[in-house]
């Protein structure tokens, strides 16, 4: 096992250094500067002043080189759209936000979607089949700031119950966490269903009703445990896809959260910023399905145990 | 045993079985009558499609009803009338009262758990006993059936183990309520021959070591000549032949049963072209009428296709349903 | 008369892993040793052996679905053990496999006629029309009617398949057909059907098949000669009676002692023993007795005409 981590750590750092010399790149290939554009333009000798102070004047290898030493150092510069702080600060500010609430709707909406799927799975074909089933394909399809505002206007505006926005008190959370949590009820809605219905055609479970065991039994002892190796490995990914923040449920609900950096640091062509955020999802992502995966070996009986004994 | 009459383990009458599917309805059992005595062994023999299997599924009322539509004059476990019982007498009847084992050993166990935690939960749902206990009742009766590791195929999981070690270990799983009657749906089809010989033999002995019944469905008459005492001749969902093992083979009456045998290969006597039987098995959704046979039956006439003959005996223990016998 | 198919010295290993360490490590597991079979013109050989012979790899090695680690395959009396793929071309056409699982070994987006006439179409042999009328003709002469040339496989049942695999294998005319497990899957009553369709077959077109099976009753009555398999290894071979009458080598023997009786009154208890009792159980036989030059390894020795089985001479 602890080679097997050890080669995919090394995997992850390769990774790493790849996608840091592309996302650098790419950056770098988008034309203008950060200093370019904006309500009030510059004069020249104050724009060629700043770049030299941030070291855009330098070449790309020196500036990829400078960055990456620092990045090694824990140090992720300052942000140009803020530079009252530096990257980490900000990153470290945005985030809470980010992370209660998509961490919670991802917490909430998984297990409401596993109990979907399962009454969805046991009552094949009735009225709660089709339900789960349309609850579940609704999630997926309708994209997550029209359920936003469907949210907000019918439980913020219509009925009054919850306010519509902000971030300060947690009556402010509720709404928002609810939009988080469409996306994980609905696929593990779906996935649940699928994965039991495969399990309870397998025919061990009608050994295991010959044995005398209650149906109860079966479901909670052996269908489930069967259907879930598969989807605790999805798990994780979806976690960290959720809780660093969608721009969209951010702006609607008007939460200070991550989600509006992705985007505006690239326009803002703010380059610590921007690059220190596709580095952190990318650690973040590989980490997400190594711990899947040694998860997954962790689980199955076949890998954790071995192969042939008699 | 008394000379009062002694109500069978199992008591089949006039079962019928039917699936209804979107195009039609699957009638796999159509009026089958058959029973078991205590410590009887009998082999029902039949090809696929022949209703074998969920004849004996029926009674454990393993089949998920519905869709599946079961009737009969009687279905008794045990003195137990499971068309009647509810789920929690039924539940408690499976493998305390009737165990039965299957096909593949491969796919029979749950594929996360290990073998002893398998057999264990099968103990502990039917009698109060710790784990402990019943983990060493587990190791007993894996010795019992001739594993010689017992503690490792304990620990171990399904994948890691052959297929005659599965099967051992399922026949153990099975054996460790002490059933009455034991059915065993083709249990050695998937196995290499000398483990199909040890598991038969295995088998036999056991039945006779815990006085069990013995309901052994097959489609191998070589697997019947080596194990039971009375064989059913399944058909189309129909009873052809009833009879003790040594009549059914120097002196089958039914048409179907003699061209069964006569079409087994390997007789002897080098290279030859065997008896076959034309054509193919009925097709349940669609059974031909009257008799199932008659398509392919060398002396059929036309009483055949007009009406199922009846089961007719020699007031013994011999019964045939053949037009041609009457 | 140069033999239909000849394999001399087969082996095959595969490399398996060994478990743990930082780089991988491989140890070699042999599967087939030193095999040498030959399948004489016009005739049915069988290859019994329980799973974990060797006698499905053996099966494949011959058709170069598998390549051997060692040894050659003879084709005809040519050597094809090593030939590229356009140069083992024609000799496909000459060799030719059914296998066990008929539902599997057939596509199911083809009609039938389209899958029994896709060798020709393959080997570029006559017009489209010309192989639509071959296929179908074939199909007839394996029992189904020509009708069922439009039909899909899994509109038949298991024994239609199988027929029309058989029919798939043979369009081509082939030299040899080997045939994996054919009638394992089948029912009872189809088994004696697929069984003498095979016979037909055989005797009509010349044909020289490789029976590979596990069930010791089929094998008695359509094969000429047998070839038992243990462990990788022939441990004995003889014309099929003499097999069954007079095996010489333990496990031959108690391969068929666990042959289920034929009739209840031939019912006896039987003792068993393990694989590793029968692998150290060779049959010793002295240089005196026999006049051969002994030797400190198994060899197979012969023991009749066309009967020899594996023993060390001392």
């Amino acid at each position: 096992m602890i080679p097997f981590i050890l080669r995919r750590l090394i995997s992850v750092s390769v990774t790493f250094v790849i996608v840091s010399i592309l996302i650098f790149a790419m950056m770098h290939s988008i034309p203008g500067g950060p200093f370019d554009a904006g309500d009030m333009p510059l004069p020249p000798e104050v724009r060629a002043t700043l770049n030299e102070r941030y070291g855009l004047d330098q070449s790309l290898f020196t500036q990829y080189i400078n960055y990456m030493s620092g990045v090694l150092r824990f140090d992720f510069g300052i942000p140009f759209q803020s530079p009252g702080e530096t990257v980490l600060e900000l990153l470290g500010r945005a985030w809470v936000p980010s992370l209660v609430l998509g961490g919670l709707g991802v917490l909430i909406g998984t297990p409401l979607g596993i109990l979907l799927g399962i009454a969805a799975a046991l009552r094949r074909n009735t009225w709660v089949d089709y339900l789960a089933s349309a609850v579940a394909t609704l999630g997926l399809t309708i994209p997550v700031f029209v359920t936003s505002m469907i949210l907000i206007l019918v439980f913020a505006v219509w009925l009054d119950w919850v306010p519509a926005s902000g971030w300060g008190s947690p009556d402010k959370w509720i709404l928002p966490i609810v939009a988080y949590a469409t996306i994980p009820m609905a696929t593990y809605a779906r996935y649940t269903r699928s994965a039991m219905l495969d399990t309870l055609n397998k025919p061990f479970v009608t050994v295991l009703r010959a044995k005398g065991l209650s149906e109860t039994r079966i479901i909670y002892q052996h269908v489930l445990r069967n259907s879930a190796i598969p989807m605790v490995t999805v798990f994780l990914p979806m976690f960290i896809g959720t809780a660093t923040g969608s721009i969209f449920v951010e702006a609607i609900f008007r939460v200070p959260g991550l989600g509006a950096y992705f985007v505006s640091s690239i326009r803002t062509r703010d380059y610590p910023l921007e690059m220190a955020l596709m580095l952190m999802l990318t650690v973040m992502f590989c980490l997400a399905y190594l711990i899947s995966d040694i998860l997954y070996a962790w689980l199955n009986p076949r890998i954790r145990a071995g192969g042939r004994k008699g | 045993m008394s000379a009062s009459p002694v109500t069978p383990l199992v008591d089949i009458r006039d079962l019928s079985v039917s699936f209804p599917q979107h195009d039609g309805v699957v009638q796999a059992v159509r009026g089958v009558t058959l029973h078991v005595d205590t410590g009887e062994s009998l082999g029902i023999v039949g090809e696929s499609g022949s209703g074998k299997s969920v004849s004996c599924m029926a009674v454990l009322r393993l089949l998920r009803s519905p869709p599946a539509r079961i009737e009969a004059t009687a279905l008794s476990l045990g003195g137990v009338d499971m068309i009647a019982a509810d789920k929690r007498q039924i539940a408690d009847m499976r493998g305390r009262v009737a165990a039965m084992i299957f096909q593949d050993p491969m796919t029979a166990f749950d594929p996360v758990f290990t073998i002893g935690q398998q057999i264990v939960e099968t103990i502990r749902v039917h009698r109060a006993v710790s784990k402990a206990e019943a983990r060493s009742e587990a190791q007993a009766l894996l010795t019992r059936v001739e594993i010689r590791n017992p503690a490792s195929i304990l620990d171990s999981f399904p994948h890691q183990l052959s297929g005659g070690m599965l099967q051992r270990s399922m026949i153990a799983m099975a054996l460790s309520c002490r059933p009455q009657i034991l059915f065993a749906d083709e249990p050695t089809t998937a196995l290499d021959v000398t483990v199909q010989a040890q598991i038969l033999q295995l088998i036999k002995q056991l039945q006779a070591e815990f006085g069990m019944g013995l309901v052994m469905v097959t489609h191998d008459l070589g697997v019947v000549a080596e194990t039971v005492d009375r064989v059913v001749v399944m058909y189309g969902g129909k009873v052809m032949e009833q009879a003790p093992v040594q009549d059914i083979f120097d002196t089958p009456a039914h048409p179907y049963t003699r061209a069964l045998l006569a079409s087994m290969p390997g007789q002897g006597g080098g290279r030859q072209r065997l008896t076959e039987i034309p054509g193919a098995s009925p097709n349940p959704a669609n059974p031909p009428t009257g008799c199932p046979f008659h398509p392919r039956c060398t002396v059929a006439d036309t009483r055949c296709t007009a009406a199922m003959p009846p089961l007719q005996g020699n007031g013994l223990d011999r019964q045939a349903a053949c037009w041609r016998l009457t | 008369m140069t033999a239909a198919l000849e394999l001399r010295g087969l082996c095959k290993s595969y490399p398996l892993r060994e478990p743990g360490g930082w780089l991988p490590r491989y140890r070699q597991l042999p599967v087939v040793r030193d095999v040498d079979l030959t399948v004489e013109r016009n005739s049915i050989v069988g290859l019994v052996g329980e799973s974990g012979s060797g006698k499905t790899t053996t099966g494949m090695m011959a058709l170069r679905l598998t390549q051997p680690t060692a040894g050659s395959v003879f084709v005809g009396g040519v050597d094809i053990t090593s030939m590229d793929a356009a140069a083992l071309k024609p000799f496909r056409a000459r060799m030719q496999v059914v296998f066990q699982d008929s539902y599997s070994a057939l596509d199911p987006m083809f009609t039938l006629a389209q899958i029994v006439a896709e060798p020709l179409h393959i080997h570029g042999l006559g017009t489209t029309r010309e192989q639509t009328k071959t296929a179908l003709d074939w199909l007839e002469r394996v029992g189904l009617h020509r009708s069922y040339g439009s039909r899909y496989p899994h509109e038949l049942s298991g024994g239609q398949r199988q027929r029309v695999a058989i029919a798939r294998a043979l369009v081509l005319r082939p030299d040899v057909l080997i045939a994996d497990e054919p009638t394992s899957a089948l029912d009872v009553s189809v088994k004696a059907q697929i069984i003498n369709l095979l016979q037909d077959l055989q005797a009509e077109m010349g044909l020289s098949i490789l029976f590979i099976s596990h069930d010791l009753s089929v094998v008695r009555s359509l094969t000429d000669k047998v070839a038992v398999m243990f462990n990788g290894r022939i441990v004995e071979e003889a014309a099929t009676e003499d097999i069954f009458t007079s095996a010489q080598h333990p496990y031959t023997r108690s391969l068929l002692q666990a042959i289920p009786v034929l009739n209840p009154r031939d019912r006896k208890d039987r003792v068993f023993r393990s694989r590793e009792e029968l692998e150290a159980d060779i049959p010793r036989l002295s240089a005196a007795d026999t006049g051969l030059t002994p030797a400190n390894v198994p060899r197979l020795i012969p023991h009749g005409p066309g009967h020899r089985f594996e023993a060390i001479v001392q």
